[in-house]
């Protein structure tokens, strides 16, 4: 009786994780495809002046994503997860000054909005079905990585000057997210 | 040796201020036990017990350390405390880097050892407290609001309360209620409740990927009559060629409807095209209105946008149909089957019958083989997504027909099989002739001999074979010269002893012959027994 439900037990962990592994492929599509979406968006806001330069600042991304460090596929997803989450956080803060066009702003947020949503699905799926282990240190430099970008952001009092610099390196964000994405495909 | 002892008493007492204070402070305070630290949203405390023989007037301090610096720091709301906890909530720590605590007791001047607390990270020990909820009712509904845990302006969720899901409980307020349990958004409606009924909740937030909060305190909370005009139901979208068409239900007529529409994270926008909306639909009689139907999530993107394929098909020679399913055309909107794996669903049938046959292929080339000549058949195809979990498909292609051919390859092999047919059958008839002469020829041998022999055999006076003798060619042969004497040689068919008669008379001459040949006639001579025989 044991025996035969661990065998039940395991075939299904097989099947599921076959099952998820054919929907990272999809997955792996959908979200370069929302990257460059976001990635348009963000272009589209006008942004650097000259008179912006000297409020540059090196907010230090952690080493864990510049380096092409390779990463589980479910550890992938947290961190792709948590990259979109700390974004549409920050967009949603004061733009007034930027006179940036709302309608992009608000365009890129339901983008952002969309995307995390569907990965919060799909992690919270992964949370039932596995028990994989990751390692909190990458996620906890990537949310002091975005404090210093809020903290930046609210010393500057959310100037224009500000918001380019926090524009720049958003850009740069979803460069090593879109390296990210690629984890998913192998 | 007296000066040894008094040296050494000397020692023993100089030593001694040095070593009892100690010894007593060791004796009397012990450092505190069970040191834990407890964070709930922005509370931070750190709680222990007092050692067993702490006596009188003990008070406690506490001390940290952030990464950087190696000094440590008195922790405030911690210093001098009497009783077993405290709160150092007002440091402004980076709750994402490592700190490190320690605590001792104190009396007087007199210190335990510190007790040292594993160094930790704030936000990874932080549980998430009860998010709050405030409640309105309706008939058939409750309406709740959540707003995130912590306060408005802590740290701990500062970058996270756009992150958290929530997940409720509800049950009517008697007892053997059902609890049902549902996962809500920060402003969500409740539905499928019952009018004029007391209903309890509780509601706790989630941070993925591990922290589950605490839940909140349960809200009760009536709802109200039944109102006259119930809302719109069924509310659908059809999305046909870029065109949406909303939808839905009403039991009643002479009632005038109103919809609006939201983006999914609730901020007002005019009009932008990607992201989920929220639509409702209200209806309203003139006097009255109904309550809001229930919130209807449309993604445009999940919706529509899989075009149909473009599908072709041509006949082969082999009565069959090839199909080619090709990409649709490029439109102006973004086409989403560049981004998902499609599989097509073909739907082919004959003309006439109508018997459908129906095939999922991820293949764009294939073929139907086997089917009825100078037939029309047609099929079409619709694009779907090849995982499930999207569940998206386009409409179906226009359909084409294609007549199949006449099927002259096969009528041809026909032909070409009975004239191969036909002629292999002398072949064949040859082949087994002679199989069978050989087989008679070893197995059932005739008694004949072979016709030479049988030649031989059949001449019945002449049974050469028998006396053993050669054959012998004579001619006849007139001899000239000796005119006395005729002789006539002739085949000697007689025993040896006449043979040698003739001899012995014609010895000496040599007769001409009538034949044509060149050589003289010597083979009439004396010698003739010894000649050749013909």
């Amino acid at each position: 009786m044991m025996g035969r439900c661990t065998l039940h037990i395991a075939l299904l962990v097989c099947f599921s994780t076959s099952a998820l592994a054919v929907s990272y492929k999809l997955l792996g599509f959908q979200l370069r495809s929302s990257s460059l979406e976001c990635q348009e968006l963000l272009l589209k806001l006008n942004g650097t002046s000259k008179y912006c330069l000297k409020d540059r600042m090196n907010f230090e991304i952690p080493e864990e994503i510049t380096k092409s460090q390779p990463f589980q596929k479910e550890e992938a997803i947290l961190v792709i997860l948590e990259i979109f989450q700390k974004i549409f956080d920050i967009f949603s803060r004061n733009i007034s000054s930027t006179g940036w066009n709302e309608t992009t702003v608000e365009n890129l947020l339901a983008t952002l909005h969309w995307q995390k949503e569907h990965l919060e699905t799909i992690l919270e799926e992964i949370m039932e079905e596995e028990n994989f282990t990751w390692d909190n240190a990458t996620l906890l430099h990537l949310k002091k990585y975005y404090l210093r970008i809020v903290r930046y952001l609210k010393a500057k009092e959310y100037s224009t000057c500000a918001w380019t610099v926090v524009q720049a390196e958003v850009l740069r964000d979803f460069f090593f997210l879109d390296r990210l994405i690629n984890f998913l495909q192998n | 040796m007296f000066s040894l002892l008094g040296a050494t008493t000397l020692v023993l007492v100089a030593g001694a201020p040095w070593t009892l204070p100690a010894a007593v402070g060791g004796i009397n305070l012990k450092s505190p036990q069970n040191v834990e630290v407890h964070i709930i949203d922005d509370t931070f405390t750190l709680s222990w017990n007092r050692s067993d023989l702490a006596v009188g007037n003990v008070t406690f301090s506490a001390d940290y350390q952030v990464p950087r610096n190696d000094t440590w720091l008195k922790l405030p709301g911690c210093q001098s405390i009497t009783s077993t906890k405290c709160n150092f909530s007002s440091l402004k720590l980076n709750i994402y880097e490592e700190v490190k605590l320690r605590i001792r007791a104190e009396k007087g001047n007199d210190t335990s050892p510190w007790h040292n607390v594993d160094a930790f990270t704030p936000f990874e020990k932080a549980q998430i407290g009860p998010p709050k909820v405030h409640l309105e009712a309706e008939d058939k509904a409750i309406k709740i609001n959540i707003s995130p845990p912590g306060a408005k302006d802590g740290i701990m969720w500062a970058l996270d309360s756009s992150s958290f899901t929530y997940s409720l409980a509800i049950w009517k307020n008697s007892s053997s209620a059902e609890v049902r349990t549902k996962t809500v958004y920060p402003r969500d409606k409740i539905y499928q409740l019952s009018p004029e009924t007391t209903y309890c909740l509780k509601v706790r937030a989630r941070l993925l990927p591990r922290k589950i909060g605490a839940y909140s305190p349960v809200h009760c909370i009536k709802t109200t009559v039944e109102n006259k005009l119930p809302p719109p139901e069924n509310i659908r979208i059809d999305a046909k060629n870029d065109i949406y068409v909303l939808k839905w239900d009403y039991a009643y007529e002479n009632v005038t409807f109103q919809a609006q529409w939201l983006h999914a994270y609730f901020r007002k926008i005019p009009g932008s095209e990607s992201g989920i909306y929220l639509i409702r639909v209200q209806a309203s009689d003139g006097n009255t209105t109904s309550v809001w139907s229930k919130d209807k999530r449309f993604d445009p993107q999940l919706q529509s946008v899989l075009a149909p394929p473009v599908i072709n098909m041509k006949s082969t020679n082999d009565v069959s149909l090839r199909v080619y399913i090709s990409a649709p055309e490029e439109s102006e909107n973004k086409s989403v089957n560049q981004h998902y794996s499609v599989i097509y669903e073909i739907v082919f049938w004959e003309n006439i019958s109508n018997a459908e046959r129906k095939t999922l292929e991820k293949r764009t080339d294939l073929t139907f083989p086997n089917l009825k000549p100078l037939t029309v058949y047609c099929a079409k195809a619709r694009a779907l997504t090849a995982d499930e979990r999207w569940n998206k498909s386009s409409i179906f292609s226009d359909p084409v027909c294609e007549k199949t051919k006449a099927g002259n390859t096969s009528k041809t092999w026909l032909i070409a099989g009975i004239c191969v047919a036909l002629l292999s059958i002398p072949v064949v008839s040859y082949v087994l002739k002679l199989l069978l002469r050989c087989i008679r020829y070893v197995f059932f041998p005739s008694s004949k001999p072979p016709s030479t022999i049988h030649e031989y055999l059949s001449e019945p006076p002449l049974r050469n074979l028998l006396l053993f003798t050669s054959e012998e060619q004579t001619e006849r042969c007139f001899i000239i010269e000796n005119t006395n004497i005729l002789t006539a040689v002739e085949e000697p068919d007689q025993a040896g002893e006449d043979h040698k008669k003739y001899n012995s008379q014609t010895s000496q001459d040599s007769g001409n012959y009538s034949n044509e040949d060149e050589s003289n006639g010597s083979k009439c001579g004396e010698d003739f027994p010894q000649e050749e025989a013909e």
